[in-house]
């Protein structure tokens, strides 16, 4: 019964505090649940790796525990390992080594891998296994470091910015793979400093910032919320609150003719209708970077409490 | 299961640089045996050992020992000090290579992700470095035992069979000190220093003991007070092997311990 399961991965209070006082992660409560794609969102140094070194029980906690599919990180952590298939953020490989020589060695080092999801791994990926990986491109090598995290079909993937380093086209079949394997009910946890990324596989996201989880969501409402930055250039002088009458619209910066906005997507069909009232020279539409959304994250947090 | 391929790996990864040493080792050893023929009953060769300063004798081990015959020559030229020497380069190398130097490669971070006790980690590492130290110290005995014959080195076999071991458990020791510093700390600067230093200090103490009096209750803290000087002239301190292999164990049983507690550093 799923009710009765543990989630895949669990955290209560898990905290980081390095001796030099850094405040890593500051109790983490979360649950990810089984068959899920959770997308761990943050900018670079916010505690994306430390949580999840934490997990792998790579460093220890401060304060607070984790658990996958229930066994402690700590206390049966061996375990816990054996359901986790694990790619770092920054893959380091033994370089003299050939491709297939180092996936045939952590299959041995893992006490066995799946050797038709190996072949299966290897020819999505198109893998380069027989030159020695110091030969091999920073892609090249982090398909490797998928195949090795995939292998031995985990109940728990743990990804440290898996598509970092790979070519549209092998992002894209990534993106194929998580979502078979959370068909299969296993789970994938991954971690992103892009939002678009994070959006187009992930299920629900978490977002992490200053060692603080300072929201959950599901992706669905993230991008009802998800801000874009609007630049339009008119061929005369616009008055910019004409725009503010849109609700969520905030205007950014107006100079005579130019109107730039931040705006969720939502209010893009009232924008671009309020737009079309005057003359347009350039109309763009981008997504809002990271910051620009803890941003507004905060002014929501902000104007609730 | 999974350790005995760190074993594997950690062997394989050093097949050449095993190669080269042992190479090199008994070309050393060939030399040294090929020169003795003319040292050989030379008595003006005795004559000039004879006249040094006893400080020095007594630092290059040439007190009771005889150069002139194949076990005081070998003794002198070969596990006084050459033997010892090289075997702990190797073995430190080695060891500091394993944790501490896979740890700064950040090569560490994904193998301790896999399904395995850091202990097992540290053990089988242990295990890979003391059959590097083993295979290089055998060449060295057979070497030796090869030219016996040849040369007229005259040497008891039990005693070289002895000695070999000996030097076998101080590169043991010292490459199991250097994985086990690497173990407790990171960084690899440290997993040499610290056993390099140790075999310094160990060195000079057990060397000038007899000069400086002060110095003879420090004698047990040196390896090589342990593992006993010329050992083809005077025998084999075998009790003293048995100290160097209860602190190799003991060293590595703490790295290995250490490393269970403490945070994985990573690049």
């Amino acid at each position: 019964m799923p009710g009765t399961e543990p989630p895949a991965i669990e955290a209560r209070g898990l905290s980081k505090t390095y001796p030099s006082g850094v405040r890593a992660l500051v109790g983490l409560d979360l649950a990810v649940a089984r068959g899920e794609v959770f997308g761990y969102l943050g900018p670079n140094g916010a505690g994306k790796s430390t949580t999840i070194r934490l997990l792998l029980d790579l460093i220890r906690p401060t304060a607070g525990s984790a658990a996958i599919a229930g066994l402690d990180t700590r206390r049966d952590g061996v375990e816990a390992r054996r359901r986790i298939g694990y790619l770092p953020g920054d893959l380091r490989l033994n370089d003299r080594l050939t491709g297939r020589e180092q996936l045939d060695s952590l299959a041995r080092l893992r006490g066995g891998a799946d050797r038709a999801t190996t072949d299966d791994l290897v020819r999505r990926f198109e893998c380069v296994l027989d030159r020695p990986i110091h030969e091999l491109s920073k892609g090249n090598r982090q398909k490797l470091g998928l195949v090795q995290a995939f292998m031995h079909r985990p109940e728990v993937l743990i990804l440290d910015e898996p598509t970092s380093g790979l070519d549209p086209l092998n992002q894209e079949e990534f993106r194929g793979l998580a979502r078979e394997t959370a068909a299969e009910g296993r789970t994938v946890f991954l971690s992103s400093h892009s939002l678009e990324e994070v959006q187009r596989i992930a299920d629900r996201v978490g977002i992490i910032r200053n060692g603080r989880l300072i929201d959950v969501d599901s992706v669905a409402s993230l991008r009802e919320r998800s801000l874009r930055q609007v630049e339009i250039r008119f061929r005369e002088p616009v008055e910019p609150s004409v725009f503010t009458t849109v609700d969520g619209v905030r205007v950014r910066s107006a100079d005579g003719s130019t109107v730039r906005l931040a705006a969720p997507e939502t209010a893009m069909d009232a924008i671009v209708k309020e737009a079309a009232r005057h003359r347009i020279a350039d109309f763009v539409s981008e997504p809002a970077d990271l910051e620009e959304i803890f941003l507004e994250l905060y002014r929501e947090n902000d104007g609730g409490g | 299961m999974g350790a005995a391929e760190l074993v594997n790996r950690g062997l394989r990864d050093r097949i050449r640089a095993l190669i080269a040493w042992s190479i090199g080792i008994a070309a050393y050893v060939a030399l040294l045996a090929a020169t003795f023929t003319s040292v050989k009953g030379s008595e003006n060769f005795e004559n000039v050992v004879e006249d040094y300063p006893s400080a020095l004798k007594d630092l290059f081990g040439l007190s009771d020992v005889l150069l002139t015959t194949g076990r005081g020559y070998m003794d002198t030229e070969l596990f006084n000090l050459m033997l010892p020497l090289l075997v702990l380069v190797l073995a430190i190398g080695a060891g500091s290579r394993t944790i501490a130097g896979e740890e700064e490669a950040g090569r560490l971070e994904l193998l301790l992700a896999y399904p395995l006790r850091r202990r097992s980690a540290v053990l089988a590492k242990g295990v890979a470095v003391a059959l590097e130290v083993a295979v290089v110290s055998g060449v060295a005995f057979l070497t030796i035992a090869a030219f016996d014959p040849v040369v007229g080195l005259d040497l008891s076999f039990e005693r070289l069979a002895g000695a070999s071991l000996a030097l076998a458990l101080l590169g043991i020791l010292y490459a199991w000190l250097a994985v086990a510093v690497g173990a407790a700390r990171p960084g690899r600067g440290l997993a040499i220093a610290i056993p390099a230093g140790f075999a310094a200090v160990g060195y000079l103490v057990n060397g000038l003991q007899d000069l400086a009096s002060w110095l003879r209750p420090f004698r047990f803290v040196s390896t090589f007070w342990w593992a006993g000087q010329s050992p083809l002239s005077t025998g084999v301190r075998y009790g003293g092997c048995l100290v160097l292999a209860a602190a190799a164990v003991v060293a590595l049983a703490a790295g290995a311990a250490l490393l269970e507690r403490r945070d994985l550093q990573v690049p």
